[in-house]
């Protein structure tokens, strides 16, 4: 019996190990390139292993770039999107999930249904909006604000607040708790780790946009890294060692930062999937 | 169930409090989802080939039917849906049984293999991809070659283009829906495995007898995520293929964006984004009644 | 007189004016070109700073569309549009551009090509003001052509073309292609042998869809025979420099404009190992010209500074000693008419081996059929992509068939009638 598993053990792992290796191939690929000058990224036979060239690929992003800047806005722009966003999705499911109101099936099928809608749709007459009647072009607030009502966050919340037991609410009621301070002091609090979960999911999607701030920043020290990444494709000297290394710099943190609250990004995703 | 008794103190500020708590984000969600979406519907009636813009009720709507690029590109979209969520979704079950088997050991570190590819973004992935899928240069080619396969034109060529694709969102997806399906499985009570094992269920049996009926919600619930996914489908075609060879890539948004962004056509365009609305809310409504509905009355 | 006033303007109030920048939008290698213009406009306008940025050619155009789509909003002060490109923006976005005849503008009418300004112009109104052609050439590699005993001189037409690709072929066991086709993701190749035919999309007036017309059934029938002696590598633009990096790839077919993105791309050891070589023939005694591309310079109505831009634009586009170093150094071809028999085309050119390549294709320019791009050009491209790629993969009977197909599709989406 004990064999029998260890044999099946072995099995799983000897068919799991390779995909796994398979999977990780593009990143550690990505990573390599990052190291090598342009002539070795694209060569027959291809280069495996790590080169020397991190420096110069560097150089070659900041000379087409002011890529601190880039960072620094991408980071300035993702942190404050996802601290609003986060607050007022919660805000929304507690709603949903905790009172009973008219117009709340209605006005939850509409926030499922908006998840559907692609974004395409919105883009132009939201252009005309953002950059012409409201003028922030190639601001953070052109960038942040279209997306602070996000329709997923607004449900995987709405999910997580199910949990939140009522009898909890109706002590805190009975003793004359505001539903502000319920809400901030007691709601809060218990959701911290869907809170963490969601504040993921946003801050990851708001990292890696591409479409909407390509349409509205037209200035490059206004760029994020997607669009800055997205540009250096389209010059002559298509360097790309450089967007490696800008690629590497998009993602790494993340690979860190997964491994250490791994917990929490998976939590975000299935925060929605299964309260059935 | 209701969630909350009968209020009996401050009748006025008890009801008035859900709202209160939903204004800010209905404020900005009519800004920036009700407004533009009105604005576009509006503009799918709209002649706005030249200026000015005239009112013409079925020019874009009638156009749409007769254009061969549209169904085309629709065409493209569904094969990729009929082919690649089904596949990924398999391929993800089976991940997430794998995951949940406690002869899998070093789980964080094949959780943090099958997801990383989550992490990075639609263009660091898509200028990886473009280079791996070189056909004189790419590693791709290069491993298929060593192992004494045929090197394929990933890029130019209609077919290998689409499996390109599909290539590529497999490796960015599936860990997301292995991530989603095994906290499925986890809630699947231990007893039920426990009784079947008595019965001298063996393990593939147990598999499509109790793992798959219990986790069929689940399952759908990731099926209708994807299927939108793939409805709305354009970093992949745009940055990786670009909608080529031809318009052998081109998916419902490619065209839509090329006919709304390259042609200044924002009628037709709105028409095509209206046309992915409306496929999409089919499959939104069958989430609402096959899913959701019962929650939603919680 | 408008210029010293300037001048004047400039020094009263020195503290303000210092602080005026004028942006410029452009792609790839028009940065380096218009900045070394930079110097000789300050010494008009001390004290004015210049920033041109580099977007990328694709990006230019969709934010040119966006900015105008707004209303004019968060342009720059100068604007690069291809040309072919252009008349979309007229016709779509007719406030969006200043009207440059308001600025002085017709005194440049005579100084450049009719064919040039048929694209820039709307009436008697001027919107732009051309900057540089793209008089279609072969760039090919001297050392590779010797090794597989190829003599450029005996490339006629198309078919010795073909001939040499095979002779390429053998010499190097299919790993060095004689070209590169964008298949499936542009249609230069169809653009420059039906412009070589005298074919287009449309008819000059943009009225009526002329891709029927024998010109571009012929244009249609010779890329086929090229590519099916598969001669060509199928790679797009970044694709296609890589296979150049590499010395997988013997030539290159496109507008002079490449030969900037050669010395600025190809690894040293390649320098003086490149030549040119004219277009070839479609037919025996042919026309060995054609033209690909080529952009101009124009003032987006919201610029606050529309006289310096202008000055900035003159300056560039209209002075023959900066339009010089722009060729020379950049290898943008001039449409400045005073410098098309200018003596100093004679020069060599180090990069393409000594070759006097200016004067062997600016000799061609006078051989050019004029199109116009109109503000369908766009659809018509898309359409033409896709039925290129699939005449190539076998999927239409005929030449013929295959352009009655695209003519359909682009009458569906331009509203514009087939010509007979």
């Amino acid at each position: 019996m004990r064999r029998d598993r260890l044999i099946r053990s072995i099995a799983l792992h000897a068919l799991m190990l390779p995909l796994a290796l398979l999977f990780l191939a593009p990143i550690a690929w990505m990573l390599i390139a990052a190291t090598l000058p342009n002539a070795e990224i694209l060569a027959a036979p291809p280069t495996l292993l790590p080169g020397t060239h991190l420096a110069e690929n560097w150089r070659d992003l900041n000379d087409d770039l002011n890529f601190v800047r880039v960072m620094a806005n991408s980071i300035g722009i993702s942190v404050i999107f996802t601290s609003v966003a986060t607050l007022i999705a919660a805000m929304s499911g507690y709603a949903f999930a905790k009172f009973r109101f008219v117009g709340r099936g209605v006005l939850f099928t509409v926030v499922i249904a908006a998840l559907t809608i692609p974004f395409e749709v919105r883009a132009i007459p939201q252009y005309l909006l953002v950059a012409r009647d409201m003028g922030l072009a190639n601001t953070w607030w052109a960038i942040i604000l279209p997306w602070i009502a996000y329709p997923l966050g607004v449900f995987f919340m709405r999910q997580n607040m199910l949990s939140v037991p009522s009898d909890l609410l109706e002590a805190a009621r009975i003793d004359g708790a505001g539903e502000l301070r319920i809400f901030a002091q007691i709601v809060l609090p218990i959701m911290r780790p869907a809170l963490a979960a969601v504040a993921i999911v946003l801050f990851l999607f708001q990292w890696n946009d591409y479409f909407w701030p390509l349409l509205i920043l037209s200035q490059k020290d206004a760029y994020t890294i997607p669009v800055a990444l997205g540009t250096l494709v389209g010059l002559t000297r298509v360097s790309w060692g450089g967007i490696m290394v800008g690629t590497a710099i998009a993602t790494l943190p993340f690979l860190v930062l997964f491994l250490w609250l791994q917990r929490y990004f998976i939590a975000g995703i299935t925060a929605g999937a299964v309260k059935d | 169930m209701t969630p909350d008794p009968a209020p009996r103190r401050r009748p006025w500020r008890r009801r008035a409090t859900p709202y209160l708590f939903l204004t800010p984000f209905f404020a900005l969600f009519a800004i920036f989802w009700v407004y533009p979406i009105a604005y576009s519907f509006v503009l799918s009636f709209l002649n706005t080939r030249q200026r000015p813009w005239t009112l013409d009720w079925d020019f874009n709507w009638g156009r749409l039917i007769q254009d061969e690029y549209f169904w085309n590109a629709l065409g493209n979209t569904m094969l990729i849906l009929v082919v690649q969520v089904p596949i990924m979704l398999a391929f993800a079950t089976l991940l997430a049984v794998a995951f949940s088997s406690d002869l899998l050991k070093f789980k964080g570190f094949f959780r943090f293999a099958f997801f990383a590819p989550l992490v990075l973004g639609a263009v660091p992935y898509s200028a990886v991809f473009r280079l791996i899928f070189n056909e004189q240069y790419g590693v791709l080619n290069y491993a298929l070659t060593a192992i004494g396969l045929p090197s394929v034109s990933w890029l130019y060529e209609s077919t290998p283009a689409l499996v390109t694709i599909m290539i590529a969102m497999t490796w960015r997806w599936t860990g997301y829906n292995a991530v989603i399906l095994l906290s499925g499985l986890q809630s699947i009570p231990a007893t039920l495995y426990e009784a079947a094992k008595i019965d001298g269920a063996t393990g593939v049996q147990r598999f499509f007898l109790i793992t798959i009926p219990m986790l069929r919600p689940v399952l759908l619930f990731t099926f209708v995520l994807s299927t939108i996914g793939t409805l709305q489908l354009f970093t992949e075609p745009w940055l990786i293929t670009t909608t080529g060879p031809g318009n052998a890539t081109e998916t419902l948004v490619t065209y839509l964006y090329q006919q709304g962004f390259r042609s200044f056509n924002f009628g037709y365009a709105s028409a095509i984004a209206y046309s992915v609305a409306i496929i999409a809310a089919i499959f939104s409504i069958l989430q609402i009644r096959l899913v959701g509905g019962r929650e939603v009355e919680r | 007189m408008h210029r010293v006033a300037l001048t004047l303007l400039a020094l009263l109030t020195a503290t303000a004016v210092s602080a005026q920048t004028l942006t410029v939008w452009v792609w790839d290698i028009n940065k380096p070109a218009l900045e070394s213009t930079v110097e000789s406009f300050q010494e008009m306008h001390p004290g004015v700073d210049v920033v041109v940025e580099d977007l990328g050619n694709q990006n230019v155009y969709d934010r040119g569309l966006a900015g105008c789509a707004a209303g004019g909003l968060d342009m720059p002060d100068v604007y690069l549009v291809e040309n072919n490109e252009a008349q979309v923006f007229w016709a779509q976005f007719p406030d969006c551009f200043v009207d440059l005849t308001t600025l002085g503008a017709d005194e440049l009418r005579p100084m450049f090509p009719d064919f040039k300004w048929a694209e820039l112009t709307v009436g008697d109104a001027i919107h732009a003001v051309p900057y540089d052609s793209g008089p279609t050439a072969i760039f090919y590699r001297r050392d590779l052509y010797e090794q597989a005993g190829i003599d450029p001189a005996d490339i006629e037409t198309w078919n010795d073309f073909i001939d040499a690709g095979t002779q390429m072929n053998e010499a190097f066991d299919g790993n060095v292609k004689m070209g590169a086709i964008g298949k499936g993701s542009d249609d230069e190749w169809f653009r420059m042998l039906a412009n070589q035919a005298g074919c287009f999309y449309f008819d000059q007036a943009a009225t009526e869809i002329t891709i029927t017309q024998p010109g571009c059934v012929q244009a249609m029938e010779t890329m086929k025979n090229v590519w099916d002696a598969s001669t060509l590598h199928p790679a797009g633009w970044s694709e296609q420099i890589q296979f150049l990096q590499n010395d997988a790839q013997a030539s290159s077919f496109f507008g002079s404009w490449y030969s900037g993105t050669l010395i600025a791309n190809m690894p040293e050891e390649q320098a003086g190992e490149w030549g040119v070589y004219l277009t070839p023939a479609l037919e025996e005694g042919g026309v060995r010209a054609s033209n690909l591309g080529g952009s101009a310079l124009a003032i987006p109505a919201s610029s606050d500074n529309p006289e310096l831009a202008y000055d900035f634009i003159t300056n560039a586009l209209a002075d023959e000693e900066n339009q010089r170093e722009i060729l020379f150094e950049y290898g943008l071809t001039p449409s400045l008419l005073s410098l098309q028999d200018d003596p100093a085309l004679e020069q060599g050119v180090e990069f393409f081996g000594g070759q006097a390549i200016w004067e062997d294709i600016l000799g061609t320019l006078g051989d050019v059929p004029a199109v116009a791009g109109t503000q369908y050009f766009q659809e018509a491209r898309e359409v033409m992509i896709v039925t290129v790629n699939d005449y190539l993969d076998g999927e239409y009977a005929s030449a013929e068939a295959a352009l009655d197909a695209a003519a359909d599709q682009i009458a569906a989406s331009t509203g514009l009638p087939i010509a007979d």
